[in-house]
């Protein structure tokens, strides 16, 4: 028998002990419950983003250059790994890969990490996707996301001007332009990408999902949209741009016999150089072409190391727009601009002859012009016609560099046309003021000489060239235009940019006339130098241009095609069409090619031929056959427009004994 | 076996059967909660495996209810060497599981034979004390003879490296010292003498986790990832089940798993969470009066002995419910003790049911004198 009271004791103590626990359950449940209920949801609530896809980039006609479209990645969270051999090997067979590989790149993770996915495989195939999905339960661990992911249709089409895409960077993050991004953010890095960031954009969604303790989401709450970035419709016209990129890459124009065989032992390299295409009216950029190019679908994804070590290392400069930002000696596409200055200036008149002998002296040099046999006497239309470079020299002469510099600075010379890329580069327009300011030396008449025929300091971008031959076409400077408009997803107007006009050219349009009757003649008249240009039915007007590169005595008189190729000369063609009511300018520049009229003018037809061939005001049949005779008897003197290959004029020569003049390549210009 | 007395049903104790099928029924409900958890078919062994202690305990409640307690006083030291062997059994054949060695493993049986230790010490106590009576216990010396008994499966349990059964088998068995006359200032020596041990115990006796467990038992936000994690999952499943908890199967916390060991050590927090200070409460009620209920057995035995066997009963149901109780909802450091009827586990299970059918047969021979 044991004592009663000590079993009460006992009693007491258990109940005690009960009436603790339950004032402690209603402190956790009911005082704190609040406060604990709302540690258990962030326990298992988490929120994750969605990204939202990138807008669209169209063309003027509405056709898409750049997309967003879903990307698929392979991942393997290791704490879900059964018989993790055997998912390697089987992985591996599926995407094509070792499964030694996988394994590598899986490695051993440890504590949380565990729980994380790591990428496998990233943008996989539709194929591999498939095959994966379908294998998914004897692949535990094996995890499939999708992404949105840039694509670009055309690959390296138009490479430089849409830019790349790429990580943010820490510095920019600081940026108040920046200030609602977060690390690792893909944004615009160069390019329209850049410079459209905020209209491509869109807003990143995000989705509450419950988490169990390893992170895995098992149910989703509630889920906010994406939206994805506004539409961009460019200026851009896709099929002058396939036109130009194609001449450039010596494939034949659609309906064209093929090449004949035996030229084609080895395919003729690449051309380098640039085109730019504008509508001169609104400054619409109908096509902007640098080659050699990238495929901006390579930084996409984060570039790989080895393709941006390629891109980087590559002395042909791909990543470089030289529409914008290539800064080349103009040549003798300045001519016009002499030409109209010194008429608005009064210093000639269309009726001023200057002789032509071949060459001109000033003090102890000797300038030549690029015929040897010069030209006789001319006046200012067949000195623009044939390219005269004595009537040029003598003119600059009258005019003085700072008269020339300031017309060159109203056609958007030395300056930036306004185009807005963050690349572009305002080329260089000397004076006597900056010659004394950049070298402490006073200007010297030589340098005028070099000046007026677009070489020694002279430098100018391709679009600048567009630009002024618009301006010369219409008398107007138009700020070149890119974006047209900016629509919503769902097609809503967002905004519609407005052509802007940057100035009046301060020109007579009688002196005006004078210059462009010159231009067409160049392309139209015999002993025009720039023939290959010629449109059947549409009177095309333009100039010819080629820049010497560098001035090297040890290869005066060679023959171009004996030169190293990097010291060449360039070629380039300046025009527009049609010359009585102009709709478009190209400027086309072909590097180390040689001459103007063969080398570049031919890459502006095609694309000129393009443009009218769209609208039914050219048919191809009859460009064939304006064609055909062509390479038979050549309409023009033999100097130039002969079929390939062209035996050359004389290349930049230099008489033997003259001075050199410091500061850069004087000399005369071909064509 | 004697003919059954027909009184034996008449007398039969129906509220503490009802108790117990209430508790138990609970307690699996609970656990098919908790065994959901996560992805399906993980835990899905567990159920089957309860149900099955369950139906091996109740065969077993209904044997002890059918033999008269008082055939087991002679038995009562043969069975309590029968577990302590049992116990070393495992010493030398038993298979390690988590963590520790207390396990023997026949095909696919499991057991835990310290669970069924509890039931012998308290057998062979309460033998001893019918003997030797508790009220003539006044000198600590004289406690010798229990501490012997104690003291044999407490060191074999000790030696599986169980810490959590050793400690509860030393509680039951100082249960029987409520009954004991030894004057405070003895106590007072004890108290010296444990103090001391316990040091030793803490610097010598406890492995690196186990101390770990402790410090963040005292601080658990220290570590919250590691091992305070378990004390600080727990707190929040409890808290956030609220006046009336989130509902069966639909705890955040347990079934999303971050509750660790939920469907054993921390099966309370379950409840909790699911049910809220509702459900928590009622249950508590139930356990307290099951207690009290035994309490009442021992006090209504004729017998000494079977009067001592149902307070030790009682200890058996008790001291685990205290600790885990006290573990789960922060009041005591982690050590891995179960709470009987609801913690997943066939041995406790079955240990538990033989202690319930104890006073089942104590209430119901109570006239028989």
């Amino acid at each position: 028998m044991v004592p009663e009271s000590r079993l009460w004791l006992g009693a007491l103590a258990v109940f005690l002990v009960f009436a603790v626990f339950l004032g402690r359950l209603f402190y956790l449940q009911v005082v704190q419950g609040e406060a604990l209920r709302v540690e258990s949801e962030r326990n298992s609530v988490r929120t994750v983003r969605i990204d939202a896809a990138r807008g669209n980039i169209l063309d003027r006609e509405g056709r898409v250059i750049a997309s967003t479209r879903p990307a698929f990645d392979v991942e393997i969270i290791p704490s879900e790994l059964r018989d993790a051999d055997r998912v390697y090997s089987a992985l591996g067979q599926l995407l094509d890969e070792e499964a030694s590989q996988v394994r590598e790149t899986v490695g051993k993770p440890r504590g949380r990490a565990r729980f994380q996915p790591i990428p496998v495989s990233s943008d996989v195939s539709f194929e591999q996707l498939a095959r994966v999905e379908t294998h998914r339960f004897a692949l535990p661990g094996v995890v499939t996301e999708v992404r949105p992911q840039r694509q670009y249709e055309d690959g390296d089409l138009a490479g430089h001007l849409l830019g790349t895409l790429g990580e943010i960077r820490l510095e920019q993050l600081d940026r108040t332009s920046f200030e609602d991004y977060s690390p690792g953010e893909i944004i615009g890095q160069s390019g329209l990408e850049a410079v459209l960031e905020s209209v491509l954009r869109g807003t990143d969604g995000g989705r509450n999902v419950v988490v169990n303790v390893a992170g895995r989401e098992v149910e989703r709450l509630d889920e906010v949209e994406p939206v994805p970035g506004n539409t961009a419709t460019l200026t851009l016209d896709l099929d002058l741009q396939r036109e130009a990129v194609a001449a450039y890459r010596n494939d034949p124009p659609p309906g064209a016999p093929a090449p004949p065989a035996r030229e084609s032992e080895s395919p003729p390299p690449e051309k380098m150089g640039a085109l730019v295409a504008l509508d001169p009216r609104t400054g619409d950029v109908l096509a902007m072409v640098s080659r050699p190019s990238f495929d901006p679908n390579d930084f996409a994804d984060g570039v790989p190391p080895e393709t941006w070590r390629a891109l980087t290392r590559d002395e042909r400069r791909p990543l470089q727009n030289r529409a914008i930002s290539g800064q080349y000696p103009p040549g003798s596409t300045y001519k016009p601009l002499l030409a109209a200055a010194a008429l608005e200036a009064g210093v000639i008149s269309p009726q001023t002859h200057f002789f032509c002998p071949g060459s001109f002296a000033l003090g102890r040099r000797v300038y030549k012009c690029w015929r040897k046999e010069g030209h006789g006497s001319v006046a200012v239309h067949e000195a623009l016609v044939r390219s005269c470079d004595v009537f040029f020299y003598q003119t600059g002469l009258k005019l003085g560099i700072d008269r020339i510099a300031d017309f060159g600075h109203a056609l958007s010379f030395g300056r930036l046309t306004g185009i807005p890329l963050p690349e572009e580069k305002a080329g260089l327009l000397p004076t006597e003021a900056w010659k004394l300011r950049r070298f402490g030396e006073p200007w010297m008449a030589g340098e005028t000489v070099s000046a007026s025929i677009g070489q020694g300091f002279d430098l100018v971008t391709p679009l600048q060239l567009a630009v002024a031959y618009g301006a010369l076409a219409t008398g107007v400077v138009m700020k070149p235009r890119l974006l047209l408009r900016v629509e919503k997803p769902d097609g809503s107007l967002v905004e519609e940019t407005k052509p802007q006009l940057d100035s009046r050219l301060p020109i007579s349009e009688a002196n005006l006339a004078i210059v462009r009757k010159g231009l067409a003649g160049v392309v139209n008249e015999p002993g025009g130098t720039g023939g290959r240009a010629r449109l059947p039915g549409i009177t095309v007007a333009g100039k010819t241009g080629t820049a010497q590169v560098i001035r090297l005595e040890h290869y005066e008189g060679v023959d171009q095609s004996r030169i190293p190729l990097r010291y060449r000369d360039h070629a380039w063609f300046v025009c527009y069409a049609p010359a009585e009511a102009p709709e478009i300018v190209v400027a086309v520049l072909n590097e180390h090619a040689g001459h103007g009229g063969s080398a570049a003018a031919p890459i502006a037809q095609r694309v000129l031929a393009k443009y009218f061939e769209k609208q039914g005001r050219l048919a191809p049949e009859a460009l064939m056959a304006s064609q055909a005779p062509k390479a038979a008897a050549p309409p023009h003197p033999p100097a130039q427009a002969a079929p390939p290959p062209p035996p050359p004029p004389p290349g930049p020569s230099e008489p033997a004994g003259a001075e050199p003049v410091e500061g850069g390549g004087t000399g005369d210009a071909a064509d | 076996m004697p003919r059954i007395d027909r009184r034996l049903f008449h007398n039969f104790d129906w509220p503490l059967f009802a108790l117990t099928v209430l508790l138990t029924g609970m307690g699996m409900g609970n656990l098919l909660s908790a065994a959901h958890a996560g992805s399906a078919g993980v835990f899905a062994s567990e159920v089957p495996r309860q149900l099955v202690a369950i139906a091996i305990g109740a065969a077993g409640l209904i044997l002890v209810v059918a033999v008269d307690y008082r055939r087991l006083e002679r038995l009562a030291f043969p069975i309590y060497l029968a577990t302590c062997l049992l116990v070393a059994t495992t010493l030398v054949v038993g298979s390690v599981h988590k963590g520790n060695e207390s396990w023997l493993t026949y095909g696919p049986l499991r057991m835990q034979p310290s669970e069924f230790t509890k039931l012998g010490l308290v057998l062979a106590l309460s033998r001893s004390f019918q003997h030797y009576p508790p009220s003539e216990i006044r000198r600590l010396r004289d406690l010798w003879r229990p501490g012997l008994i104690i003291a044999l499966p407490v060191a074999l349990i000790l030696l599986q490296r169980d810490m959590g059964v050793a400690v509860l088998t030393l509680l039951i068995g100082s249960t029987y010292l409520l009954f004991v006359r030894i004057p405070p200032r003895a106590w007072v020596t004890v108290a010296v003498l444990g103090a001391v041990a316990l040091v030793g115990l803490w610097m010598f006796g406890l492995q690196d986790y186990q101390r770990t467990r402790i410090i963040n038992f005292l601080e658990p936000g220290r570590d919250p990832l590691a091992s305070g994690y378990q004390v600080i999952q727990s707190r929040i499943a409890i808290g956030s089940g609220g006046l009336l908890g989130k509902g069966w199967m639909a705890g955040t916390q347990t079934q999303l798993r971050f509750l660790p060991t939920q469907h054993t050590d921390f099966i309370f927090s379950v409840l909790a969470e699911e049910w809220g200070f509702a459900g928590s409460a009622v249950v508590l009620g139930l356990y307290l009066t099951l207690l009290l209920w035994g309490l009442l057995i021992a006090r209504r035995s004729r017998d000494a002995f079977g009067s001592l066997l149902a307070v030790g009963a009682v200890g058996i149901l008790f001291w685990p419910a205290l600790i885990n109780i006290a573990m789960v909802l922060g009041l005591f450091p982690v050590i891995g003790v179960a709470l009987p009827l609801f913690s997943y586990g066939g041995s406790a299970m079955v240990g538990t049911l033989l202690s319930i059918g104890l006073l089942l047969g104590i209430s119901m021979r109570r006239y028989m004198f």
